[in-house]
């Protein structure tokens, strides 16, 4: 036996218990080929996949190398089927490999012949290779590189991409570090996505992922699209953008719903894009408008499946995507990888949270009682409506009441999914909503005035989920939601987390009905949080005056 | 003249004197005489190359000066022959030829007498030329080499690592899947053994391939955990044994030297399983004749091949396993050869066991070669994991067990929570499933949050201190139970009043609620004695109504009448018609006998007949031999010939019958009616 942190299970997960001594060494060994999964207070636990192995063979690991971090760092012995299963599955890596041509363009080649002959015989690759140029290569479509990756990755011989990236067309960009400069953190994204190429940086919420866009620009020294999720984001990337960067307000254009500038950088909403009209993409040719060096995907779980497709031509570029939550409730993270690339880099909420640069948060739970007449009525309602019976009882806008008062003096968003629930709620605060309808501009001021501290309570629909930078929020009351979305839960928690000034704690609390599929819900919601270490602290409505954080 | 040292083959010889297989003759050293013959067995295991000398063997010096004139393509002949066990054929050659005339080297040879005729074109090397040609010797190349085992380098700490390793694991594997077959017995086949789909769902459940999951079951059988028995059903399924029961209660190390043992001396060959037989049968695991009686000598002698290393060293990967098979087919050059087989498999199985680590035989494994159960457990135990006694606990309801728990406690925390993960450590999850599966066995809340408290190293996390009240709150709120009758009523004393009535305790009344009573006892049995206790009980539907009881009347039913004389009339004139019918047939078939010259008799003049007849539509007599052998004249119209049968209408029956054509004896055409 060895006293080592990391617990090897037959199944291909790694345990890291994190309060060993050797825990912080052994993650830096093992991050390189394994996925964190979840990361909870005492035990992380990472999986071993093909991909995260072929990653890892990508940026130069070897199976040796992974096979030894695992033998020093295991507390017991490893599997020895795990070992041999990894250094095959890393074999396989590089056995085909994609290159560029002088006289044919791009190339399948591959000098294990039997691997190749395998390949050429797999129905779905069939239409997306050109002829056989001899008997170690074959030609392949130019706009197939992405696609052909994709499937190459399924039938289990991924192809090393020697075909490298097209640099667009240069534009200066320079990050303008004064008064503040980039993050260890950042610094590593930024890099560990320009050494792989293309990926996914997944940072929490609060974290700068803006500034690790702004690096991978500064690399790139290139012309970038950055597809954004709506209008009011793409305004706060372009102010960040002129704030960190050398770029100013002339080389940033908007390409939204009301502006259609194409510039040197250019900021556009993912919904402009997949508009349609008469079944037609009128806005794809955005795409080829500049010849791109850098395409930068925000909030890259939310990217809509049109563009899924766009993004299979866009090989040849290079790609980020930034998210903060890579769960997708429609299970297509697997999708985001493989179309922009594997995920670079990651990092435990926990730990950015420790390193200070995101503010610590207090999760709680209000739990309250149905009154018996409103029991009755959910307990005779039709399923779909049961719900909503359940996330809008009346007994909540007391609670709620109740915690506003508790946090008067701090800037408190009000965040709920039914409109009318909302409007219940702003007229018994007396507070402003913003909702669907609100237009931007009116929207725009409410946000510029919570910010300046003009007021200090808000009352918002879904529409405030994502991308929406609101740095003074300290208490966010959650009343509703989207049933369970695991995503929406961490998102809502992201608005709270930029820090505060001298490290204050930040409140969030879920107001949820007892013994309803309210409940049911709010503990899936939870799930993704609590893989994240947030303990989420449960009390009771009635006890909320006694609660000492409040 | 063999070719060694001779220092090494004069002990050789000495060592076979000394077992008397050979005597010290006048003439020089002879075998037994039983010997040469069980020597002689196996052609192809011959090895030596030796062929019986000429009767009258020449001077080798002869021998030699008749190589020396040989020309080089009948050489190159000589040797090939004498490569590939010292005969060859021919087709064409001459028998005699003299050495001028000779005009192949095949020829060249005979002349040279180098090369011996023999029946059938068939052409034999004397062994004095064999030797000859060898410089002397029985082999070419020398035989007292041992061949060396391929080693690597190993340290002896991680040698013990690895072994305890895979040992935990197999132990954890065949608990694993006895404990399930325990609750889902797989099926025997009907010729004994495991079905392939088993064994696939097996291998997916304990994450290794097919033969791994095949040699776990197949110890776990050898070692008396697993055998046949019988289900619910009566069906023959694969069942855990109650040693099984004991065996579990073992700590890790015994339960491990018990299987290894129990793999050591066991004829049982699991390494076949899921290879096909000559027969290109795949075998199953657990069949009944899946066995060698040479495995378990094969195994020990691999075995004692590795236990001859010497410390720190270990079977190389890859070249290890072929370089051990050679030794020990050297050390034991006449098994056939599928004793290699068996030696590399003993090699790959003992890896999987735990026997040997990373290459080389632990030190546990040699306690367990050695038979020595007590030294295995005790050379074992240092390596494998601690047991702990305790989890940590999450606040995403998790709960991680770093380390192979304590049996009793893996027990009870296997009710609380589901597994998630299981290795060296095991995650279990608590869901308000597992927790209400607690609650089902009998817990109740505060021993779920006791039980918790005491097993956590860290402080329980509050979501689980949450769903634990949760799901109690709504345990039980609704309530099952069996009554036979219901008692209800609006007055709360008359109630009491039944329920401490001193001859009402045969009635089982039981107070469910203020104004409703249940009793064991159905409603007809209640009733009467309700009424002798002096209540007017009142009879409620199943909807609710009140059911006014008033007492059935009896009655029969009333006798059935005898049939009417009409339809034992009609059934009279059936039966007689019939009678006759039958027997006016069988007049036209006797009628048509003896005048019907035309009697058809060969298959295709009957065939022909037959077809001709149903064209015509007309009637024929056939004879037909009947299933006992009875021959019959049967008066029919054909209806239909295909595929042996003739389908046609038989008059004394009336009915449409089927005749196999091969029974149909003669046809022919119905004389017209007199």
């Amino acid at each position: 036996m060895n006293d080592g942190p990391l617990i090897v299970q037959s199944d291909k997960t790694l345990l890291l218990e994190i309060d060993h001594e050797r825990a912080a060494d052994c993650r830096k060994a093992i991050a390189p080929f394994a996925e964190l999964e979840r990361s909870p207070e005492h035990v992380h636990t990472y999986r071993l996949t093909p991909l995260g192995l072929w990653n890892a063979r990508a940026a130069g690991h070897d199976a040796e190398q992974v096979v030894d971090a695992l033998l020093s760092y295991s507390r017991y012995a490893v599997p020895h089927a795990l070992l041999v299963d990894v250094a095959e599955t890393m074999a396989r890596y590089g056995r085909l490999r994609l290159e560029k041509h002088p006289m044919h363009g791009l190339v399948l080649s591959s000098n294990d012949r039997p691997v190749l002959e395998e390949v050429l015989r797999a129905k779905k690759i069939a239409g997306m290779l050109g002829e056989r140029l001899d008997d170690d290569s074959v030609a392949v479509h130019p706009s197939e590189r992405g696609n052909l990756k994709q499937a190459l990755l399924k039938l289990g011989w991924p192809a090393e991409d020697f075909a490298g990236y097209v640099d667009g067309e240069a534009h200066a960009i320079a990050l303008d570090e004064d008064g503040w400069e980039l993050r260890t953190y950042q610094r590593e994204a930024a890099e560990s996505f320009w050494h792989g190429g293309s990926g996914v940086v997944v940072l929490p919420c609060g974290a700068g992922k803006t500034i690790v866009g702004a690096a991978a620009m500064a690399q790139a020294q290139a012309t970038t699209l950055i597809l954004v999720t709506n209008t009011v984001s793409a305004r706060q990337w372009k102010d960040e953008l002129i704030k960190r960067t050398s770029l100013t307000a002339d080389e940033i254009g908007e390409y939204s719903g009301s502006v259609k500038e194409v510039r040197p950088v250019t900021i556009a909403t993912y919904q402009v894009l997949t508009t349609r009209r008469k079944g037609v993409y009128t806005h794809l040719e955005l795409l080829d408008a500049r010849d791109w060096g850098l395409i930068v995907y925000d909030e890259v779980h939310l990217l809509p499946a049109p563009i899924f497709r766009m993004t299979a031509n866009l090989q040849a570029r290079r790609r980020i995507g930034l998210t903060a939550t890579l769960v997708r409730e429609d299970g297509r993270e697997g999708e985001v990888f493989s179309l922009i690339g594997p995920k670079r880099y990651d990092a435990p909420w926990k730990d950015i949270e420790a390193q200070g640069w995101i503010a610590p948060a207090d999760c709680v739970e209000v739990r309250v009682t149905l009154p018996e007449g409103q029991r009755l009525a959910y307990a005779t309602a039709e399923p779909e409506e049961r719900y909503r019976l359940a996330s809008c009882t009346h007994k909540k806008i007391d609670v709620v009441r109740q915690l506003v008062e508790q946090h008067s003096t701090q800037p408190t968003l009000v965040i709920g999914q039914y409109i009318d629930q909302l409007d219940e709620l702003a007229a018994m605060l007396d507070a402003p909503v913003i909702k669907g309808e609100t237009p931007v501009k009116e929207r725009q001021r409410l946000f510029e005035a919570f910010r300046s501290g003009e007021i200090s309570l808000l009352v918002v629909s879904k529409v405030a989920n994502f991308s929406i930078d609101l740095p003074s929020a300290e208490v966010a009351i959650q009343v509703s939601g989207s049933f369970g979305s695991r995503q929406e839960e961490a998102q809502r928690l992201g608005r709270l987390l930029r820090p505060k000034a001298e490290g204050k704690t930040a409140h969030f609390y879920t107001i949820v009905s007892r013994d309803t599929v309210d409940a049911e819900f709010a503990q899936n919601r939870q799930r993704f949080l609590a893989e994240q270490g947030y303990a989420y602290r449960i009390i009771d409505s009635d006890d909320l005056e006694a609660d000492p954080a409040s | 003249m063999v070719h060694a040292e001779p220092a090494a083959a004069a002990a050789a010889v000495a060592r076979v004197v000394d077992l008397a297989l050979a005597w010290e003759s006048p003439g020089g050293l002879r075998p037994l005489s039983g010997v040469s013959d069980a020597l002689r067995g196996d052609e192809a295991a011959g090895v030596s190359g030796l062929r019986p000398m000429s009767p009258e063997p020449p001077d080798p010096e002869d021998v030699a000066a008749r190589l020396e004139a040989l020309s080089p393509a009948a050489r190159a002949l000589l040797a090939h022959v004498d490569d590939h066990g010292g005969e060859g054929t021919t087709g064409s050659a001459r028998r005699t030829v003299s050495p001028a005339d000779a005009a192949t080297p095949v020829e060249e040879l005979i002349a040279h007498r180098l090369l011996l005729p023999r029946d059938g074109g068939t052409l034999v090397l004397p062994g004095e030329v064999g030797l000859a040609l060898r410089g002397g010797r029985t082999t070419r190349t020398p035989r007292d080499e041992v061949p060396e085992v391929a080693t690597t380098d190993r340290d002896v700490a991680l040698v013990a690592r690895s072994a305890a390793g895979e040992a935990f694991e197999v132990v954890r594997r065949v608990e694993l899947v006895l404990d399930h077959w325990g609750l889902e017995p797989p099926g025997v086949l009907r010729g004994g053994g495991l079905s392939v789909r088993d064994l696939k769902a097996t291998a997916r459940d304990l994450q290794v391939d097919e033969a791994g999951a095949g040699l776990l079951v197949e110890v776990a059988s050898v070692a008396g955990l697993l055998t046949e028995g019988v289900d619910e059903d009566g069906e023959a399924v694969w069942l855990p044994t109650d040693a099984f029961d004991a065996w579990s209660a073992g700590s890790v190390a015994e339960r491990w030297a018990a299987l290894a043992l129990a793999w050591l001396d066991t004829t049982r060959v699991a390494s076949l399983i899921s290879t096909r037989d000559p027969a290109g049968r795949a075998w199953n695991a657990l069949a009944p004749d899946l066995s060698s009686q040479m495995a378990p000598e094969a195994r020990r002698l691999a075995l004692e091949e590795l236990a001859a290393l010497p410390a720190g060293a270990a079977l190389a990967t890859g070249t290890g396993i072929p370089s051990m098979v050679e030794r020990v087919a050297w050390r034991r050059p006449r098994r056939p050869s599928v004793h290699r087989d068996l030696v590399a498999a003993a090699v790959s199985e003992a890896a999987v066991l735990g026997l040997t680590g990373a290459g080389a035989l632990s030190e546990a494994g040699r306690a367990v070669l050695a038979g020595d159960h007590d030294a295995a457990v005790a050379a074992i135990t240092p390596h494998l994991p601690h047991p702990v006694d305790h989890v940590l606990l999450q606040a995403d309801l998790t709960a991680v067990a770093p380390g192979p728990l304590e049996a009793e406690l893996a027990r009870t925390l296997h009710l609380v929570a589901d597994v998630e993960s299981r290795g060296g450590a095991t995650v279990y999850r608590f869901t308000p499933g597992s927790v209400r599966r607690a609650f089902d066995a009998g817990w109740t809340a505060l021993e779920v949050h006791d039980f918790v408290g005491s097993v956590s190293r860290t402080p329980v996390p509050q979501p689980l201190s949450y769903l634990v009240d949760d799901v109690s709150r709504t345990f039980g709120t609704v309530r099952v139970g069996q009554a036979e009758s219901f008692l209800r009523a609006d007055d709360e004393s008359a109630l009491t009043e039944l329920l401490h009535h001193p001859r009402a305790g045969s009635l089982n009344l039981r107070r469910i609620a203020p104004t409703v009573l249940i009793s064991t006892v159905s409603v007809d049995v209640l009733l009467p004695r309700l009424r002798e206790l002096g209540a007017a009980p009142v009879v409620e539907a199943p909807d609710g109504t009140v059911r006014v009881a008033r007492r059935d009347l009896l009655r029969a039913r009333r006798p059935r009448s005898g049939r009417s004389r009409a339809a034992a009339l009609a059934r009279t004139h059936a039966g007689v018609a019939a009678v006759v019918t039958a027997i006016r047939s069988g007049d036209r078939a006797v009628a048509s006998r003896p005048e019907t010259p035309t009697v058809t008799t060969t298959p295709t003049s009957a065939l022909a007949a037959l077809r001709e007849a149903i064209e015509a539509g007309s009637t024929v007599v056939i004879g037909y031999v009947d299933n006992h052998g009875a021959r019959s004249d049967r008066v029919v119209d054909p209806v239909r010939l295909e595929g042996g049968t003739l389908t046609a209408h038989d008059h004394r029956a009336d009915d449409v019958r089927a005749f196999a054509v091969h029974r149909i004896t003669s046809v022919a055409p119905l004389p017209a009616r007199p």
